[in-house]
């Protein structure tokens, strides 16, 4: 293990600690209620920066697979509320509202709450392979990937939307059950409910991280790169692409889950184009090719909006300041503030080297700092 | 009879409106490649001069054409000089840089004149509806149809017989070759950055008496715009003509059989498979490379 990857797995240590240790300070279920809404979105930062940073595909449609993981468990806690929601025969109350005589077949699983879960990764996932499966296999990148993933958005909220039916509409699915294991309920407004989400942005926030120093981790990098390099080499360039998207898309699957538990209802705004592009907006100035750079800047500039949005004249003035912001990191710091830090971090250890003189050692420390400057 | 007509005639006006704000895209896309998600809001640009000009000094629409022209050209050059001139070596960054400057365009217009929906007067002698055909139209679409086709023919013409159009097309072939034969890229990218924007301003105004003028009025026009660019291929300008006519036809179309959500969902699916196996779009132009 290097040290620069023992450097990263402290600091992620520290931040997921620091995270943790939240509700011991804070007794206001509001305030925890909105900082767990905060974590969630930092997950789906951390979702991006996988693809994004790390694999080189700008997915303008991060959201769909959050959107669709919010869905599955919006339907199983649904099916949960009390009989006073619900139609007769335990039918959903915007069923009723549309005159469906009888639950959907595909509803009908989601009475097994364990279903609910494991389809709120699985659907994601599939929903990223099989996506990952028609682009790259088409060898689609870029600007192109970037169209297609948001085009592809916009069509399943626009079919979510249009089965109103089935889906909530533009309503979503509201009125929801409190999710529960084994009979411990997570009041969203609860500390319990906090430490949920925080937990499993630390599993997310770890495993993402063991992602990207595996093998396939490398590759998938080495294919932002030189893509036809590496496919020169052998290796299956679609593949490891799809396996990344996938990761992504489970991640982002937890978090939507996670996200309907905390806000108590699921709507299409969920996987709309506003929120993937404000995903790629905290990602791009917190740090692409950074898990934690991209999930601190998630936390902070959703978190600076969120705290500004209580005063009207400062909303405004804050999205033109957002908009400015952004252009700026866009311009000047391609690698957002987490590469800023690294690159300043990067001079001080040259320096350090350069002081303490000893030539042999210098050697080795220099060449890979050679290859991390070509990325 | 009448019903034919009047879908043919439903489809000819979106697909008018679609090449209207496609065909600054088409421009500024195919040429510099630069994703430019702000154009959206260079239309809500335009249609709110269109407003601004018609409350506070009276204009009418059509006098007010050409000052909102050269308004939103300035705006796009200003645009391009400060902006986009540092990010031609990473064009996919363009796609952040331009979101970012929609989303101020749009907020700045919020704080300047606020959120709420305005309304711009049809021109009096345009505000009739005639028959064709036994069929029914506004006399206003069918001018946004004249218009808009005059532009495109406009816009031809430059590119295809003037000095201009044609170190144009050399850069869009190959830049490094055009650049070492004497042609200032930088000059040309920023002019055709200028003329698109100000075409997707005249877009704005022609479309702001059909539709109540918002800040958020343009993001939805972006969408499609683009899927028009990508259908059409980006080197060919009759290919944006063909396909603003294909995709406004075929959602005129799709929207009378279901409805307009679904048509809008097949409409994206069509586009999302097209690009898959045809990246380099319906339309291309031959190119000896």
């Amino acid at each position: 293990m290097s040290g620069k990857t023992k450097t990263e797995i402290a600091i992620c240590a520290l931040v997921c600690l620091a995270i943790l240790v939240v509700p011991v300070f804070l007794d206001d279920a509001f305030l925890l209620n909105k900082y767990a809404r905060y974590l969630v979105l930092g997950m789906l930062a951390i979702a991006l920066s996988l693809s994004w940073g790390y694999a080189g595909i700008l997915n303008l449609g991060q959201a769909t697979t959050f959107g669709l993981g919010s869905y599955c468990m919006a339907m199983a806690l649904k099916l949960k509320t009390i009989p006073v929601h619900t139609g007769p025969d335990g039918l959903p109350d915007f069923m009723v509202w549309n005159n469906v005589p009888e639950l959907p077949w595909f509803w009908k699983p989601f009475y097994s709450m364990s279903f609910g879960v494991a389809a709120g990764i699985v659907v994601p996932v599939l929903f990223a392979a099989l996506l990952g499966w028609f682009m790259f296999r088409g060898r689609v990148t870029g600007v192109y990937a970037a169209i297609i993933t948001l085009a592809a958005m916009v069509v399943v909220q626009l079919v979510i939307i249009d089965q109103q039916a089935y889906t909530g509409g533009f309503n979503g699915i509201t009125d929801l059950a409190q999710f529960d294991v084994a009979g411990f309920a997570f009041d969203a407004y609860g500390s319990a409910s906090y430490y949920l989400v925080a937990i499993c942005l630390t599993a997310s926030l770890f495993i993402a991280l063991a992602v990207t120093k595996s093998k396939a981790g490398l590759i998938v990098q080495a294919i932002r790169d030189q893509e036809d390099r590496v496919r020169f080499f052998g290796y299956d360039v679609a593949f490891y692409k799809m396996f990344i998207f996938a990761v992504s898309g489970a991640i982002a699957g937890l978090a939507g889950m996670l996200y309907t538990i905390v806000m108590e209802f699921a709507s299409p705004t969920f996987m709309g184009v506003p929120l993937s592009l404000a995903v790629v907006i905290w990602v791009a100035v917190g740090g692409r090719q950074s898990l934690v750079g991209a999930m601190v800047g998630a936390l902070v500039v959703a978190g600076m909006q969120g705290a500004l949005s209580e005063s009207e004249t400062f909303l405004d003035s804050w999205t033109l300041v957002m908009g400015l912001l952004f252009v700026l990191v866009v311009l000047f710091l391609p690698k957002g503030i987490a590469g800023a830090l690294e690159a300043i971090g990067g001079r001080f250890e040259r320096k350090r080297l350069a002081t303490t003189e000893q030539p042999e050692r210098k050697d080795v420390e220099s060449n890979p700092r050679h290859l991390e400057s070509l990325s | 009879m009448d019903i034919l007509v009047s879908q043919l005639m439903t489809g000819l006006s979106i697909a008018s409106i679609l090449m209207l704000v496609a065909l600054g895209l088409a421009i500024i896309y195919g040429v510099t490649g630069v994703i430019n998600l702000a154009h959206g809001e260079f239309v809500m640009l335009g249609a709110y001069a269109a407003w601004a000009l018609q409350t506070q000094f009276g204009m009418g629409l059509i006098a007010s054409l050409l000052p909102i022209f050269i308004i939103m050209a300035a705006v796009g050059w200003l645009v391009e000089v400060l902006v986009i001139s540092r990010l031609y070596d990473r064009l996919l960054d363009t796609i952040l840089a331009t979101w970012g400057i929609g989303v101020i365009a749009q907020q700045a217009v919020r704080l300047a004149v606020g959120g709420e929906l305005r309304y711009v007067q049809m021109p009096e002698s345009l505000s009739k509806s005639v028959t064709i055909l036994g069929a029914t139209d506004s006399a206003y679409r069918l001018f946004i149809l004249f218009v808009s086709l005059a532009l495109f023919g406009l816009t031809w013409g430059i590119y295809r017989y003037t000095n201009f159009g044609l170190k144009l097309r050399a850069i869009t072939q190959n830049r490094s070759v055009a650049s070492s034969c004497g042609i200032n890229a930088g000059r040309i990218y920023r002019l055709t950055f200028a003329y698109g924007a100000g075409i997707a301003g005249l877009a704005g105004a022609l479309v702001s008496p059909l539709k109540s003028v918002s800040p958020e009025m343009g993001t939805g026009y972006v969408v499609d715009a683009f899927m028009v660019v990508v259908l059409g291929g980006t080197q060919s300008l009759m290919g944006t003509l063909a396909s603003s006519g294909i995709l406004g036809e075929l959602s005129g179309y799709l929207a009378f059989y279901s409805n307009d959500t679904i048509a809008k969902a097949l409409v994206l699916l069509a586009i999302v498979v097209l690009i898959r196996f045809r990246p380099q779009g319906l339309f291309t132009a031959r190119v000896r490379t």
